[in-house]
């Protein structure tokens, strides 16, 4: 297939045809573990109810029908884009434009920490491959590996409650932002309404969630740069760049950087599933309005089509985070064939 | 005489490794004059290559130290250079050749990027827009002789330029564009306007060097300094590229610094030849001199070693014993274990940093050696 554009457009089209398995395998092991979990979740979502009423609700489920039947109708709601809905105890709000209205929250959330990653974790990387052995070396290492020591949920607590106050950053997105929300993106929406204040106060709601997530993860960016940099750095095409009169920047952001991105970019993009998981609690702390939070509530409030939505909405979200990884990593090294 | 253009003088490198220390240059001194090609010629781990890198302060500075000396080029102490001026030294002032030309080529960028880029560096340089060490090209050559060679009609390009254009987006600037083409076709590349939207893994091993060698040359350098250019080829390509350099060489008048560990390629490139051994200059004097008339022992059981289709008479020549581990030279002479006429004396004391031969005293022709004069009478 080589490097052609249409090479490209049918690797891409192949790799979203594997999706199709995968949601199907995501959806079925979820869907029996919440049936296994919980027989009957009618008595739940009615605990002082009359046993009528529990009967009825099982009736409307089609709880009483066998577990097979039970998952045949399901698929065949997922594929006619009906998710189902939530207990009636919970609002029976609709699974999918509830999931679909608050993924972009989520997506904001990511894309600003790996935003971070990259802009801080790799010329951190980069600085500590320089100084290698030396005193900013130090610095870094002990930097990414105490990123890398703490759990994503102490990191997120630790901030909430001690840097949060100090600095006066808002640690609870709860209350809905005082501007329209067309886009679900809190920056652009906060930009459409042209009003810096705005603008200043989606950041600064954004700031400690982003920076909770990206703490952990921007180890790994800096890590795998500064090893990646190690090995390119002593090759003779950094000698022969140095060789051409570049200066020591120009060196090592453009010739060095470039191809030790070729690993560093594989590696972001297994992240990008870590950072998926690292929002359920990152939301949940701060109450951040994306499907992290929704999907800590709906396990917790044994909203079965609601979990078993998200965790396809992750499962898609990994694959195409890798992806979007495998398709960076082929544009980087020409010498990958799209295959 | 002209000024020399580089000046080496007692020049003494060290690696330190964990707790040793490995001299891989002790007291290395020469000298090159403009337009002159200069050979390096030892065996492997002689520090002919960490020589080539101290010139342009290309060693990692750890493990390597310079422990002393000058390099002086054009007059200038490159020792003393701060680290953050050195690149304005580099490219059009030293430019240099790698021995793998598997590694010395970006594999992310495309040809003409990393040639173009070479060639914006030079145009910055000689328009006085971005800072240089040496501005302008004094004491450099490039006029080109006027009849046109076998090689400029072969550069013909095989496909059309405007196919070219059309296929590969990027972004060049004419003045930039047509100094690369003019150096590809330089370095005899047929069809380059081809090559240059390749990668270089689409390019063969003798390909890439023609590439480095252009890239090298687009940057006009006042020295040039070549690391075993053609050991990493295989032997028909080595010949190609020697005969390129070679046709190069009368073309584009640079000064030449040639490191190799084949006496056969030396002789043929170059004017003057330094012996290597053990981190020492042993021997320096003109490739005539030195080849015929050897001052020092260890170059005449050099020349005795290179397989000759002359010599058929019994097994080939070898010196006995190995080359001295550089954390523990020899005290004394570093070659005196290994030496036939060696005496006492040479065990004692390192003898004179290159004295004049006497066989051929007026061509500058020199060797570190107590008897230069017993050096003829060796087999």
């Amino acid at each position: 297939m080589g490097r052609s554009f249409s090479g490209l457009v049918i690797f891409v089209l192949k790799r979203l045809v594997q999706l199709i398995p995968v949601v199907f395998g995501v959806a079925t092991i979820t869907f029996i573990f919440t049936r296994l979990a919980v027989r009957d979740p009618c008595a739940i979502w009615y605990p002082k109810a009359k046993p009528a009423v529990v009967q009825g609700c099982i009736h409307t489920f089609g709880l009483d029908q066998p577990i097979p039947t039970q998952f045949v109708n399901y698929l065949g709601q997922l594929l006619r884009g009906d998710w189902g809905n939530a207990p009636p105890s919970l609002g029976s709000a609709p699974v999918l434009p509830t999931i679909l209205s608050q993924f972009p929250a989520t997506l904001e959330l990511v894309l600003t920490s790996l935003f971070l990653m990259v802009v801080i974790g790799i010329p951190l990387g980069v600085v500590a491959a320089n100084a290698n052995g030396r005193i900013a070396d130090h610095l870094v290492r002990i930097f990414y590996l105490s990123g890398w020591a703490t759990p994503t949920y102490l990191a997120a607590v630790l901030l909430a409650i001690a840097v949060g106050p100090v600095l006066g950053l808002p640690v609870s997105s709860a209350t809905p932002p005082p501007y329209p929300t067309p886009t679900h993106f809190s920056l652009i929406d906060a930009a459409l309404t042209l009003n810096p204040s705005n603008v200043a106060y989606a950041a600064a709601h954004l700031a400690l969630p982003a920076v909770a997530l990206a703490f952990l993860n921007m180890g790994i960016a800096t890590r795998m740069t500064r090893s990646s940099m190690l090995e390119v750095l002593p090759l003779d095409y950094v000698k022969t760049a140095r060789m051409k009169g570049l200066t020591q920047a120009w060196v090592l952001y453009k010739h060095a950087l470039r191809n030790s991105l070729i690993t560093t970019v594989t590696v972001l993009g297994i992240t990008a599933g870590g950072l998926l998981s690292g929002t359920v609690v990152i939301e949940s702390i701060f109450s951040w309005p994306g499907i992290g939070k929704y999907a800590y509530q709906a396990i917790v409030g044994y909203n079965f089509p609601g979990t078993v939505g998200v965790v396809i909405v992750f499962a898609v979200g990994v694959v195409v985070a890798n992806l979007i990884a495998d398709v960076l990593y082929g544009i980087l090294d020409p010498r990958v064939e799209w295959r | 005489m002209t000024d020399p253009i580089l000046e080496v003088e007692g020049l003494s490198v060290d690696y330190e490794v964990g707790a040793g220390r490995f001299h891989a240059l002790t007291d290395v001194s020469f000298e090159m004059r403009p337009g002159e090609v200069v050979g390096i010629v030892g065996e492997t781990g002689c520090g002919k290559s960490t020589l080539g890198h101290a010139i342009p302060r290309l060693l990692p500075v750890p493990p390597a130290r310079v422990v002393g000396g000058a390099i002086r080029f054009q007059g200038t102490d490159l020792l003393q250079v701060p680290m953050w001026k050195i690149p304005m030294v580099r490219g059009t002032g030293i430019g240099m050749i790698f021995q793998e030309p598997i590694n010395s080529l970006n594999p992310a960028f495309r040809i003409y990027d990393q040639l173009a880029e070479a060639v914006r560096i030079r145009l910055l340089r000689e328009s006085g827009r971005a800072p240089s060490f040496h501005a302008g090209p004094t004491g450099f050559d490039y006029s080109r002789r006027p009849s046109p060679k076998p090689a400029e009609v072969l550069s013909h390009p095989f496909v059309p330029a405007t196919v070219v254009e059309r296929a590969a987006p990027v972004r060049r600037s004419p003045d930039v564009e047509r100094e690369v083409l003019e150096y590809l076709k330089l370095v005899r590349i047929n069809d380059p306007e081809t090559i240059l939207r390749l990668h270089p893994h689409e390019l063969s091993g003798g390909m890439r060097q023609r590439v480095m060698i252009a890239m090298a040359l687009s940057e006009k350098p006042t020295l040039l300094i070549a690391d075993e250019p053609t050991s990493a080829l295989d032997v028909t390509i080595q010949a190609q590229v020697l005969t390129l350099m070679k046709e190069l060489m009368e073309e584009v008048r640079t000064s030449i610094l040639f490191i190799s560990h084949d006496l056969g390629v030396i002789a043929e490139m170059a004017d003057e030849v330094g012996v290597m051994y053990a981190g020492r200059l042993v021997e320096f004097g003109p490739v005539a001199d030195v080849f015929e008339r050897p001052g020092h022992p260890y170059t005449k059981a050099l020349l005795r070693s290179v397989p000759s289709r002359y010599k058929a008479d019994g097994p080939l020549a070898s010196l006995p014993g190995s080359v001295p581990n550089l954390s523990r030279l020899p005290t004394g002479c570093p070659f005196h274990p290994r030496c036939a006429i060696a005496r006492p004396e040479c065990a004692a004391d390192p003898g004179p940093a290159l004295a004049p031969v006497p066989s051929s005293p007026s061509s500058g022709h020199r060797a570190a050696c107590r008897f230069p004069e017993e050096v003829a009478g060796l087999p």
